[in-house]
């Protein structure tokens, strides 16, 4: 039995809220077996739903935006295990063998690199003071995680196992690197902004612009090592302040 | 002080809390977004820009992966700018200082996000266990619904941290602002570039690109020469 469209679109939604309930035990488990139940319930009577569910409540947990695409080809093979068919690999071992990896791909994809990069773009915007910034960096960065999470449960739902090569095809670990790339360069020209902004507004001399990269640097290496970006920006804080009680003097020999 | 303004803010502090982690993830909860929508609702646009311009880049580097829970920035960035725009009506003050005063005493106090995050996730393996025993029971409907009660956790550890930040801001920021006031006014300005470059230096720093401070260099340099030369 094949599911109908309406039933796929229930559960599409429903993957929307994947981890309402997600806790320390078994992630996203409980939201996976929500998202599908609508399909589930077409699929068996409710003596089998009862065991099935018992299986989808087990440790589950990947990226909320590729959850779609596993999600698309556990139904089709759900429909195959309901059709009494052959599977070539079983529901729980194709769960555990993609969640995983495809929740360090979206990682890195979406969260690690496309989320910086249309910061980046839209605090240019917000800087310049243009209230459009937060609109700008919304359509930015979601028009990519939604195309994921539509088309993945389509080629999902089609392909059933064969779907992994969604992912493979698209070299996403390689995009993943380039956007993180490009994330940098924005950030970086985003900085360079910043400063020339504010040099010009206390009427300084430009060159001391480029000294900003030092303590910038510093303070990434300091990152690096372990330390909260609570404490650095605390610490950074109660610096320029005390400096700002002698910063009038300072401040002259710069002015241009 | 606006009793319904701080309704507002706790409105929009629910469904941004939200959007974090339980619902959707379509990024109004980032502070870009946040700290406008709720300035604009409450009248004053541009005081939630700067503050989501000075959040938004603070935690961007810790990423929500696995059972790793990031500072809630969220809330600090809505929290703040509901206390900037409480206080500057109670203050009658113009300039960034009051707002800068407000984001150094939200930042800290956001810390109380990250438990109350991970009390709500410790207590939706509660709501686990008793969908496990509704299964048993056969009473599918009920299992279902533990999952939707997970919504309510996070939707109070949402608000219990812009309560916390909204009642220890108006608690210590009156006391502080007499003492800080002085040293706020010479420095405002420089804070308010600080605070976002402390972001970068942090995403540079942890970062996992190979090239990140080749990259980062060269564009701020040339960046930096455009705009200097041009």
């Amino acid at each position: 039995m094949a599911l109908t469209r309406k039933t796929r679109i229930h559960v599409w939604f429903r993957l929307l809220l994947l981890q309402g309930s997600w806790n320390f035990e078994r992630l996203q488990g409980l939201g996976f077996f929500y998202a599908l139940l609508p399909a589930l319930k077409k699929l068996y009577r409710r003596n089998q739903l009862v065991t099935i569910g018992r299986e989808y409540l087990g440790y589950f947990n990947t990226h909320p935006y590729l959850a779609p695409l596993v999600a698309g080809a556990v139904l089709k093979l759900e429909e195959e295990r309901a059709a009494h068919q052959d599977l070539q690999v079983t529901i729980d071992d194709f769960k555990e063998m993609v969640a995983a990896p495809y929740a360090a791909i979206g990682d890195a994809l979406f969260w690690g690199g496309l989320r910086p990069l249309a910061a980046g773009v839209a605090l240019f915007f917000a800087a310049k003071g243009i209230l459009w910034a937060p609109l700008i960096f919304l359509l930015f960065y979601n028009l990519v995680p939604l195309v994921f999470r539509l088309c993945g449960f389509v080629y999902g739902y089609r392909q059933g196992i064969r779907s992994v090569e969604f992912i493979q095809r698209r070299c996403l670990p390689d995009w993943a690197i380039h956007t993180k790339e490009a994330a940098v360069v924005v950030l970086g020209g985003f900085s360079a902004f910043l400063v020339f902004q504010h040099l010009q507004h206390d009427e300084m001399v430009s060159w001391v612009g480029l000294l900003t990269l030092i303590p910038m640097i510093l303070l990434g290496l300091i990152a690096r090592k372990g330390v909260s970006t609570l404490m650095l920006t605390l610490i950074t804080a109660i610096v320029i302040i005390l400096l700002s009680m002698f910063w009038t003097d300072v401040t002259e020999l710069l002015v241009i | 002080m606006n009793l319904s303004d701080l309704f507002l803010g706790a409105l929009i502090a629910l469904v941004c809390g939200l959007d974090r982690t339980a619902i959707l993830q379509v990024m109004i909860s980032r502070p870009i977004v946040a700290a406008p929508l709720v300035a604009w609702i409450l009248g004053e646009p541009m005081i939630g820009l700067q503050i989501g311009v000075m959040v938004e880049l603070l935690w961007l580097a810790r990423l929500p992966v696995g059972a790793a829970i990031p500072p809630d920035d969220t809330q600090v960035a809505i929290a703040g700018s509901v206390l900037a725009i409480s206080l500057g009506r109670v203050f009658v003050v113009q300039g960034g200082e009051l707002l800068l005063l407000c984001l150094l005493v939200a930042i800290p106090l956001g810390k109380v996000g990250q438990y109350f995050d991970r009390f709500a996730r410790q207590y939706n393996v509660c709501l686990l266990k008793r969908a496990e025993s509704c299964l048993e029971k056969k009473n599918i409907f009920f299992a279902e619904m533990q999952h939707l009660r997970g919504l309510l956790s996070f939707s109070l550890a949402a608000v219990g941290t812009y309560v916390v930040i909204l009642i220890g801001g108006f608690f210590l920021i009156p006391l502080l602002w007499p003492l800080v006031h002085e040293p706020l006014l010479n420095s405002s300005h420089l804070l308010q570039l600080a605070l976002p470059l402390v972001g970068v230096a942090v995403i540079l720093g942890t970062i996992n690109v190979s090239r990140a401070l080749t990259l980062f260099c060269a564009s701020f340099g040339m960046a930096f020469l455009l705009m200097w030369l041009v």
